[in-house]
């Protein structure tokens, strides 16, 4: 049984292999187990992976969002035109 | 000298005059009886020099006097004496050395009411024949004049009046200080008219004060009449009148009664130029009052521009605003729903993790690799591995029991 080569990179890959995965388990009516194993090893790797990914994207979306927020602070009061 | 030498003999009996001498002492005398004097003219005759000589007989008593005026003086009168006419000469005595005595006349009028009217209707009818009254004659005042001649007597309120009632417009007044009553005013008054003939001046003022009616006499000699008739510039007589209006108001441009009056009309032009200047003013000024409001409505609707051009980038600024919540919110929403994904995915693997059902106390049992699910998968006897939790437990089926 080679082992797999697992990609986690893409967050987007690893949920629908995810969905596989659990689908897999809910259509299952006999339990292979040693299959069964063998997916549940892949999955945590996967989830594990995907909720690193997640905090990375999290974090750099707070980035972006505080960045946003700080031009909007920055910005310069209208002046009254002197008449 | 003589004369010194001779006022200091007088009285002295011992002293002897020449003819000549006396003569000359008693005209030192006569000068001092300046006089106005009436008489009828009897023979009356002019030499050929010009010289008029006549004499003068008392109405009343017959007495007489030889009288002389001489050809200047008699001219500006403008009287022809004839015989019979009652005259007022003024003038004073004189001794001529060779001629005798006489008195010299400087003016000449007539006398009596009757006579002054009749020779002031026949002065009237020849000039107004000959066109010197016309009112197409007449200037006009001109306007905005400034240089103004005035001939009137300093004394009297008329000088006063005529100054204080000039508005201040830069007037320039030139006088001439003159009698104007009496015929002895007739030669001043020429005199003050022929001065101011080579005077730049815009207008003449002729004004005489308050005085009898027949003082205004002077004001119907010819010879005044045609001097402000024939005047290069408008003439305004202010002379005032009783019954018949002076020849020389007639020949004037423009005639008014009072020094206020003649004042009044040199400011006319001057207050309506003025009036005119104040309305200009009020016109340009509203004009301008007009570009202001233009101006400031233009600005004020520039400002609500700006505004609303404000708000539109509020708005801008808002929408952009929203859209980017819209935006974050959306990602953050996805971000959830992957967590959820996740986590869902963690239960499920788990709930359907063997292991976990293994470490629960569950255990699956194999013969020859396969799992056992009924008892019908083994005998008796058969060697049978139980998987548990943490290791394989190798056992012997000893007897089976199937449930009923």
């Amino acid at each position: 049984m080679a082992k797999e080569k697992l990609d986690t990179k893409n967050l987007n890959d690893s949920l629908k292999r995810l969905a596989e995965i659990t689908e897999w388990f809910d259509n299952q009516e006999e339990i292979d187990i040693e299959e069964g194993l063998k997916k549940v090893k892949t999955a945590v790797e996967l989830i594990k992976a995907s909720k690193e990914r997640l905090k990375t994207i999290e974090n750099e979306f707070e980035e972006i969002k505080k960045g946003v927020e700080e031009e909007d602070g920055n910005e310069v009061a209208p002046k009254n035109i002197p008449y | 000298m003589e004369n010194n030498n001779l006022k200091s003999n007088i009285g002295a009996n011992n002293i002897i005059f020449s003819v000549s001498e006396f003569i000359t002492l008693l005209n030192i005398g006569l000068n001092k009886s300046q006089v106005k004097m009436i008489g009828e003219v009897s023979e009356a005759k002019v030499n050929s020099s010009g010289h008029v000589y006549f004499v003068l007989k008392d109405k009343k008593d017959g007495s007489v006097m030889n009288c002389a005026i001489w050809k200047h003086r008699y001219a500006i009168y403008g009287i022809k004496l004839k015989e019979g006419m009652e005259i007022i000469v003024f003038g004073r005595p004189n001794i001529h050395k060779t001629y005798g005595f006489s008195f010299i006349a400087e003016t000449v009028e007539l006398a009596g009411e009757g006579a002054l009217k009749k020779e002031y209707e026949r002065l009237k009818k020849k000039l107004t024949e000959e066109g010197l009254f016309a009112e197409e004659r007449k200037r006009l005042i001109p306007k905005y004049c400034r240089k103004v001649g005035l001939i009137t007597s300093k004394q009297g309120a008329v000088l006063g009046d005529f100054l204080s009632n000039l508005g201040k417009y830069g007037f320039q007044i030139k006088m001439i200080d003159s009698r104007v009553e009496g015929q002895e005013a007739v030669t001043e008054l020429l005199r003050s008219i022929k001065t101011f003939k080579n005077q730049d001046i815009d207008v003449l003022a002729i004004i005489r004060g308050g005085g009898s009616a027949e003082s205004l006499e002077v004001f119907n000699n010819e010879l005044l009449v045609r001097e402000v008739a024939s005047f290069p510039v408008p003439v305004i007589a202010g002379i005032g009148h009783d019954k018949d209006e002076p020849l020389v108001a007639l020949a004037a441009d423009a005639s008014e009664s009072t020094p206020t009056a003649i004042a009044n009309l040199l400011n006319e032009s001057w207050q309506e130029a003025f009036l005119r200047l104040e309305r200009y003013e009020r016109g340009i000024l509203g004009y301008f009052e007009g570009i202001f409001e233009k101006y400031r409505s233009a600005e004020s609707s520039l400002m609500i521009s700006f505004g609303n051009f404000k708000n539109a980038l509020l708005n801008v600024k808002i929408d952009l605003r929203n859209s980017v919540n819209k935006s974050f919110s959306g990602f953050k929403t996805l971000l959830f729903r992957v967590a959820e994904q996740l986590e869902y995915a963690e239960k499920n693997v788990n709930s359907h993790n063997p292991e976990r059902q293994l470490a629960l106390g569950y255990s699956i049992t194999r013969f020859n690799g396969r799992i056992i699910r009924t008892v019908k998968n083994t005998r008796i006897g058969d060697n049978i591995d139980i998987q548990v939790f943490d290791g394989k437990i190798n056992s012997e089926v000893k007897s089976l029991n199937k449930n009923i």
